[in-house]
């Protein structure tokens, strides 16, 4: 039985800021916006936290179930870099604001962005080994942006949101190649958030461990998978999208055994590769729902999949430190439906685009997202314009000894 | 390390940085300035370094120019991995 992605959806947020107004705000070289190949980035309030950003991306899709497909939700895997205490887990914040079982397994996991899909594998392995039928995980990637001037051009390409994989045996979005993966993984500095309050990045360093991983986890996957080369085994592409410049360098750098000529790569790159460019250029990099947005894109862009036959995706993704792992799925005009029923391009559509003083006022708040603070109140009142009053949001109201609380904006109410 | 094996290695590498960063003046590409000098962004460090080991026909993992202190240093790990 196959397993994979029955429903996908991404949050990006309520806010975003230009990547040319992020850099004439920072006196950054302009000539060096082709290659980070990004227009927008999203940006995060001061309502809104991994949390927030996890059940505003899952709940969508759980609205979408009946109640039996909702009590079948047997798992639920929160995919962070971005955890708020040590100890107690988002998974845990999460599950409760869903509205999910109470006998439902909870799990969170850190493996930079990486993480969402060694969640999606082991939660497709859970299913295939669970005695009830129709059973479900909840898989959501979610991370906020903890950058400022300090990280240079890499300010412009971070972003902030969550992307929720609905796992399942009807694996409309998409169904996995069962056997189909290739692992690569070694010890590296190379990115890292060592405190709530700041991010590291040794660039030249990830840009290489990013390429070494994505050469050794698909020679792993062309050693488990017979007569696979990239070339003519999949028909799109989608991989972990720090910014656009790194995927087009790595989609040649797979391209160069074949001898190509530079148009040929050209032509190639534009059919198999750059439909999973679109929305990342529009909110930057979402950590571990980052290769789910290319996803989303890829479904949402692509000319090729309207009313098509089934096509094999090959998919990378990436987690500083480092891991990475290559697998492939099957896709066709469904996947398609799917997604575009999520309406995930209108919503980037609709956030607030900022001025860059909007975005430097915004700025202390988004690095203290993650502070644990004994007691806190968040002034909802400030930051109402950014709210929809016909759209239903969990927002971040307070923290009461070291305990988060939450809040339903909009229509809706509780799940 | 022989002398004209580095010769031939430094004149492919100003090759290689010459072309990939093309509004740079050919006496600025030298031996002591690492490719961030010249203007280079991650993008084409990485495309400088990818196009040597192609042109070069070298297999070694990128990240074993991690810590390039500048372009005399790049020849000299390129040398190294042409023996090994």
């Amino acid at each position: 039985m196959p397993y994979g992605i029955e429903a996908l959806n991404v949050y990006a947020g309520l806010a975003c800021i230009s990547v040319p107004a992020m850099f004439a705000g920072r006196g950054l070289d302009q000539d060096r916006i082709p290659n980070i190949a990004m227009s927008q980035r999203s940006v995060g309030l001061p309502f809104e936290d991994p949390v927030t950003n996890a059940v505003n991306a899952a709940r969508p899709l759980l609205d979408r179930l009946d109640e039996q497909a909702r009590g079948a939700v047997e798992v639920l895997i929160t995919s962070t870099e971005s955890g708020l205490d040590l100890s107690k887990s988002v998974a845990s914040y999460v599950h409760e604001y869903l509205g999910l079982s109470r006998n439902c397994r909870l799990l969170e996991v850190k493996q930079a962005c990486y993480g969402a899909t060694c969640a999606l594998q082991l939660a497709a392995g859970f299913l295939a080994q669970s005695a009830t039928p129709g059973a479900k995980a909840l898989v959501i990637a979610t991370d906020v942006a903890l950058v400022d001037e300090r990280a240079g051009y890499a300010e412009s390409a971070t972003g902030h949101g969550a992307s929720a994989l609905l796992i399942g045996d009807e694996p409309t979005v998409l169904a996995l190649d069962g056997g189909a993966y290739g692992c690569y993984s070694y010890d590296v500095l190379d990115s890292a958030r060592p405190t709530p309050e700041f991010d590291i990045a040794d660039g030249d360093r990830s840009l290489f461990a990013y390429l070494d991983c994505l050469a050794g986890s698909f020679a792993d996957y062309q050693d488990r998978v017979d007569n696979a080369d990239i070339l003519s085994s999949f028909q799109h592409l989608a991989l972990h999208t720090p910014f656009g410049g790194l995927v087009r360098a790595a989609h040649r750098m797979l391209l160069r055994p074949f001898g190509l000529s530079a148009p040929q790569v050209e032509s190639d790159f534009a059919r198999r590769v750059a439909p999973s460019l679109v929305y990342p250029a529009l909110t930057g990099n979402l950590c571990s729902g980052s290769l789910y947005l290319a996803l989303a894109s890829v479904l949402e862009n692509s000319a090729d999949l309207d009313g098509s036959a089934s096509q094999r995706i090959g998919l990378f993704s990436y987690g500083s430190g480092c891991s990475s792992e290559f697998f492939s799925g099957i896709i066709d005009s469904r996947s398609v439906a799917a997604v575009r029923s999520m309406g995930i391009g209108d919503q980037l559509a609709s956030r607030r685009e900022l001025d860059f003083a909007q975005y430097l006022d915004l700025l202390p708040h988004s690095l203290k997202a993650l502070v644990p603070r004994q007691h806190a109140e968040v002034e909802l009142g400030r930051w109402s314009e950014y709210l929809d009053a016909d759209r239903s949001l969990l927002v971040h109201t307070r923290t009461k000894d070291y305990h988060r609380a939450y809040e339903w904006h909009g229509p809706l109410g509780s799940p | 390390m022989t002398a004209p094996a580095r010769a031939a290695v430094e004149a492919t590498v100003w090759q290689v940085v010459g072309s990939i960063l093309p509004a740079v003046p050919r006496e600025q590409i030298r031996g002591d300035k690492h490719p961030r000098e010249l203007g280079a962004d991650s993008v084409d460090r990485v495309e400088i370094v990818m196009t040597l080991l192609d042109q070069l026909r070298i297999d070694r993992p990128l990240s074993d120019f991690n810590d390039l202190r500048d372009l005399d240093h790049l020849v000299t790990v390129l040398l190294a991995s042409e023996r090994n």
